[in-house]
Order: structure tokens, then C-alpha cells, then sequence
């Protein structure tokens, strides 16, 4: 039995059910989904290029991705991630041809969650989440916010890119 | 029996309020009018949580506005909120309106209200569809404040997160387990202090009532 398989097919039908739920909403529930496997890692650091590169060693290390890269825009709240070869992408591509527009994605939530835990970060948001099921990519956009006075930081993020 | 469709059809979400308290009796009204929602297996989940402390509400627009504004402001860098109000011509006033909105200051509004009520519900064993009770439970509040001429607003945002909701439960010493309480939201209670053009174009019926099947439209 594939077990990532099985486990990813289990996740799409919950993913499913709260969507079917929540609508839109659900995109907001789901933060903590995957934190538990970063928060055993015991990731160490001080500064955001730090926790966020511990994090990333722990996570393609594991195999749950095969590469991955980061970058931070938009004036320093925008955290672009981008990876190749996720062992979540089968169950992004199911829900995609299920209609779903995929809201989960556990490996972000992994670094937003460390950002709070170790950097005190005030909040995160999972902005938007773009699979491209052919390469085989993702492109996830977080909102990372170290102070309250971030909040309304704007800036035109279609410009950036990792 | 009087028909109360102008009560329903009058009721505004008012965000801004007179410093004037409400008297004991109104909220007591409100509050039975809560009691009485409808409720599967009158299981009757609903717990309500009157905030009149003043720190209590600044902690409450707090997390509105960091809630709401963490995530309008993503919106807006990412094009989603200009679309959302392209409808306002000025762009002065256009760009008002959406650094009131990403800004989170849309959200503060608890702390000017004289009252704010919390909206739980026990999910212990036996309960069901506590969301949806939940939710009459609030209709019930609004129309009844309404109907005494009070102004409130259902506040869902601010709690709406894992960790926000998390914040909230922390604030009100409401028992943190997933498996224990819901908070589905907050009502601002209190003296309208505006008077907005609403209510808003609301979808004819014709488009959002089929009769005997989705989609047939012929009234049978």
C-alpha cells in the first residue's frame, strides 16, 4: 500500500467536506494543519532567513518536498515560496479537477507557524496557493507580519516573484 | 400575531455607536429573544457572554482589526479589494474606503460599542449542528434589537481563524479545547450613531427562488 497516497486521498475528501461546509472560510480553519511535524523538529533561529531556512532543510530533508526556495517581497511582508515535487500535490491536483480551488497547503503553514513560535511573529496569512500541475510546482504567497504596525503595508505583489 | 417583515427588512448592520448606555431591560429582551431561536433537538448549544468592560472590548477590536486587516491587506496587495470597490467612481474616496478596509480599522468598532456580545456553543457530546443554531441564535439578537432601535452587527471575522479564535477564547476565559466551545462571533450592540443608505440592493426573488426543482423558474 502507498501510504502517502492513501493519506492524501483522506485528506481531499475532509478538504472537501469543510469546503463544502465553509465555502471561502475554510481557507481561514486550516492554519495549523501540518505544524505538528515542524514543531518536533525543534528548528532553531533568530532572524526570518534563519527559522525559514531551518525549516526548509527539515522539510526537503524528510522528503516532503524536493526543492524549495523563498523569497521575501512587498516592502517585507510577502513571503513567496516555491516548490517542486510535493508529496501533497496529488491531492492539490485532485481537488483542482474537484472544482476545489486547493486551500491547504501544510509545508507554508509549517514556516508561518515557526515565525510565531520562535520569532514572536504577530500573525501570517496564506494568501494564495497556485499549482501547476504539469511542472509539478507551487507557488505559494504568505502575508507575514512581525508587528501589529505591518498590518496595512501595501504594495503590488504581482510584481514579485521567488 | 404581528407580522414582523418590516422589522426584518429595516435592520442595518450599524458599526457606529452613541456613547449612551443600554438599559438593563432592552438587554435583557435581547437576550431572551436569543433564548428562543430555533434549535436542533432543542439541544439549545448557545452560550452568551455580555461585555460591558471597556479593556475587554479594546482587547476585542484589537483582534478585529489585526484579524481583518492581515488579511485585507493581502487582498489588496494582491489586486482582490480594488476589484471588490471598483464601483466607487472618486478616487480619492475609492482610496479612502479601501485604507479604512486593509487598514483593519473597518473592524474595530467593539470597542466605541457600549455592548458586546460573545456567541459560544457547546460542542460537548450530544450536540448538533451547533453552527446552525448558533446562527439563529444571532438573527434573533439583531431583529430584536432592531425592534427596540438599537443598531448591532454580527462580527464573524475576527474570530474566524484557528489561532484569532484561539486569541478570543484566551481574552474571555473560555475553555480553549476544540472540543469544548465554539465561538462563532460577536454582536456590537448599541445607540446607532449613523444612519447608512441600506439596506443594500438586495437579488430579486426571481433570482434566487426556483419552485418545485433547482433551477425552474415558473411559479407552481
Amino acid at each position: 500500500m502507498n501510504q502517502v497516497e492513501y493519506l492524501n486521498d483522506m485528506l481531499v475528501r475532509l478538504e472537501e467536506l469543510l469546503y463544502h461546509e465553509l465555502s471561502g472560510c475554510a481557507a481561514w480553519k486550516v492554519e495549523l494543519v501540518g505544524i505538528d511535524f515542524i514543531q518536533s523538529k525543534k528548528i532553531k533561529g533568530n532572524t526570518e532567513e534563519e527559522v525559514i531556512n531551518n525549516c526548509i532543510k527539515e522539510i526537503t530533508g524528510d522528503g516532503l518536498v524536493k526543492s524549495m526556495t523563498y523569497s521575501i517581497g512587498g516592502k517585507g511582508i510577502l513571503l513567496n515560496l516555491k516548490m517542486k515535487d510535493c508529496v501533497h500535490l496529488p491531492k492539490e491536483i485532485r481537488l483542482k479537477n474537484d472544482s476545489i480551488k486547493p486551500y491547504i497547503c501544510p509545508i507554508a503553514n509549517m514556516i508561518l507557524d515557526q515565525l510565531i513560535e520562535k520569532l514572536n511573529y504577530e500573525t501570517t496569512y496564506l494568501a494564495n496557493l497556485d499549482i501547476n500541475d504539469k511542472t509539478g510546482e507551487c507557488k505559494v504567497k504568505c502575508a507575514i507580519y512581525e508587528t501589529p504596525d505591518k498590518i496595512g503595508v501595501v504594495s503590488d505583489w504581482g510584481k514579485t516573484e521567488p | 400575531m404581528g407580522d414582523i417583515l418590516e422589522v426584518i427588512k429595516t435592520r442595518k448592520s450599524i458599526r457606529r455607536y452613541k456613547p449612551d448606555p443600554i438599559p438593563d431591560e432592552m438587554l435583557d429582551k435581547i437576550l431572551e429573544a436569543a433564548r428562543w431561536a430555533p434549535t436542533g433537538e432543542n439541544y439549545q448549544p448557545w452560550r452568551l457572554i455580555v461585555i460591558k468592560n471597556p479593556e475587554t472590548k479594546n482587547e476585542i477590536g484589537n483582534l478585529a482589526k489585526l484579524g481583518s486587516g492581515s488579511r485585507m491587506t493581502a487582498w489588496y496587495c494582491l489586486g482582490e479589494m480594488q476589484r471588490r470597490f471598483e464601483e466607487i467612481q472618486d478616487p480619492v474616496r475609492r482610496a479612502e474606503v479601501l485604507r479604512f478596509m486593509y487598514s483593519g480599522e473597518v473592524s474595530e468598532f467593539a470597542k466605541q460599542a457600549p455592548v458586546v456580545i460573545a456567541v459560544i456553543g457547546t460542542l460537548m457530546e450530544g450536540s448538533v449542528d451547533v453552527p446552525y443554531d448558533l446562527s439563529a441564535c444571532i438573527e434573533n439578537i439583531l431583529l430584536e434589537a432592531h425592534s427596540l432601535g438599537l443598531g448591532a452587527c454580527w462580527v464573524h471575522g475576527p474570530v474566524a481563524s484557528t489561532r484569532d479564535a484561539a486569541k478570543f477564547k484566551k481574552i474571555l476565559k473560555i475553555p480553549t479545547g476544540m472540543g469544548e466551545y465554539k465561538v462563532i462571533a460577536y454582536i456590537a450592540l448599541g445607540w446607532p450613531a449613523e444612519a447608512r443608505k441600506h439596506p443594500r440592493p438586495k437579488k430579486p426573488l426571481e433570482e434566487i427562488v426556483y419552485w418545485e426543482e433547482f433551477g425552474r423558474k415558473e411559479r407552481s
